[in-house]
């Protein structure tokens, strides 16, 4: 299997801009060289990262970026096309509960161009790595997984809530905040020896994340990387998922 | 209306479609032949022909909105989405959706249902497509219908991958065009 391989290091650029209400940040690490015959490892992030200043007082309300948060630099386009991503994702607060500030992407969909530039820099990551699999999970995953697996030319398996799917099935229990939920897939949707990327629209604790590693593991399935358009650096899911590699485009703290 | 009697006649892919769709009998209960898409979406050269067929379809129809139905419709809306350029819109169930929603019951064959709709998704006037994947009833459908009209969008087509039979004597769904790929797979 083509490894992803070790990162070699390029400068770190960081743009750092001051508002009234909100400091940002913006730091862009490394990329990924072609492939050499590394052995798999931790893959390093390509990511946005942005401090929020708490919740805004009129809410919701579609995040801004200033002009100069747009000038770094420039590799294929990569970090304008992240901006307009991040820009497009939309802070609910107190949904689905009081102190949860909920990360909505339903925004981002309703930009044709932000959405395809996600899922462009998702293929551009793993077309060619031999990826035979996108695992999509129920059902934001659902949202994102399939465009990715058409373009480049694996199979989409959905990750689904108990019952949902028909005939034979494998479940794992997973812990939520409070109590648990169970997650299934088809026996029959993988073989063993294959490589799949999951796919999620956010990680927080990492749990439903490492459900689905679970399960595509207990089916012989290689678990190459996790893919999320957001990460929630507080909830530590990155250190839950240990040795499994995380990528994600926005990070939010 | 059907694909093949829609210009599609004879469309091999059409064929390739239907075989790659699985018959569970009996599920979720018993009297129902579940028509599972799983197998189409895990067999790549299928899962992008239907994708295809929807996209050549409406590219050139100036749709900006592509709604899809929780859950399975979202794996097919997105892609559409994307091939023609236009806005997706998830339709959820309750409580799923952040923010302000619209809401709209319908019938289940024992009970009722709710579909939900951010406001303000459309802009009024837009040029809508309602996507999922079979349509039986009709219910669903007809709930995203009219979520997509109180938020002012124009529903042009709603387009499903497999339709019941007793479809074929109506082209229409609650006056709006409907177009379906193949009929339920038999065992």
């Amino acid at each position: 299997m083509n490894a992803l391989s070790q990162p070699s290091p390029l400068k770190i650029k960081e743009a750092k801009i001051a508002s009234s209400r909100r400091s940002s940040v913006f730091t862009k690490s490394c990329f990924f060289t072609p492939n050499t015959a590394a052995a798999p490892s931790r893959s390093d992030l390509l990511i946005y990262s942005r401090f929020t200043a708490g919740a805004s007082a009129t809410a919701p309300e579609r995040r801004r970026m200033s002009g100069a948060a747009m000038a770094t630099s420039n590799v294929d386009g990569t970090d304008d096309r992240i901006s307009r991503i991040a820009s497009t994702i939309r802070v609910i607060p107190d949904f689905p509960k009081p102190g949860i500030l909920f990360q909505d992407i339903t925004t981002l969909l309703l930009d044709p161009k932000a959405f395809k530039d996600t899922i462009d820099l998702f293929v551009e990551r793993y077309k060619d790595k031999n990826i035979n699999v996108i695992a999509g999970i129920e059902a934001r995953g659902f949202i994102f997984g399939p465009p990715i697996a058409l373009a480049i030319g694996a199979k989409f398996v959905p990750m689904r809530k108990p019952k949902k799917l028909p005939g034979e099935v494998i479940s794992e229990e997973y812990s939520l905040e409070y109590g648990t939920d169970v997650m299934e897939m088809h026996v029959g949707a993988v073989q063993p020896g294959e490589n799949a990327v999951i796919v999620d629209d956010l990680v927080a604790t990492g749990g439903t994340l490492n459900a689905a590693i679970r399960l595509l593991g207990r089916l012989g399935v290689t678990v190459v990387e996790c893919a999320c358009v957001i990460e929630l650096k507080e909830l530590k899911g990155r250190e839950k998922l240990g040795d499994n590699p995380l990528f994600v485009l926005v990070s939010e703290t | 209306m059907f694909a093949a009697e829609n210009g599609l006649k004879g469309d091999p892919r059409l064929k390739a479609i239907s075989d790659a769709i699985t018959v569970v009998p009996h599920f979720p209960k018993p009297g129902i032949m579940f028509q599972d898409i799983t197998t189409l979406v895990s067999n790549h050269k299928v899962f992008k022909h239907t994708v295809e067929i929807f996209v050549d379809r409406y590219r050139d129809m100036d749709i900006s909105v592509v709604a899809g139905v929780e859950a399975r419709g979202f794996m097919f809306a997105p892609s559409i989405a994307l091939g023609i350029g236009a806005k997706f819109i998830p339709l959820r169930k309750p409580g799923k959706l952040p923010g302000e929603v619209i809401s709209e019951a319908y019938e289940l064959e024992y009970g009722k249902d709710r579909l939900e709709m951010h406001v303000g998704a459309v802009k009024p006037g837009e040029r809508a497509l309602v996507i999922d994947d079979l349509v039986a009833t009709g219910g669903t459908l007809s709930a995203a219908i009219r979520l997509l009209e109180r938020n002012g969008a124009e529903v042009v087509e709603c387009a499903c991958v497999i339709g019941l039979p007793e479809l074929k004597e109506r082209r229409l769904l609650n006056g709006k065009p409907l177009y379906v790929l193949v009929e339920p797979r038999e065992l």
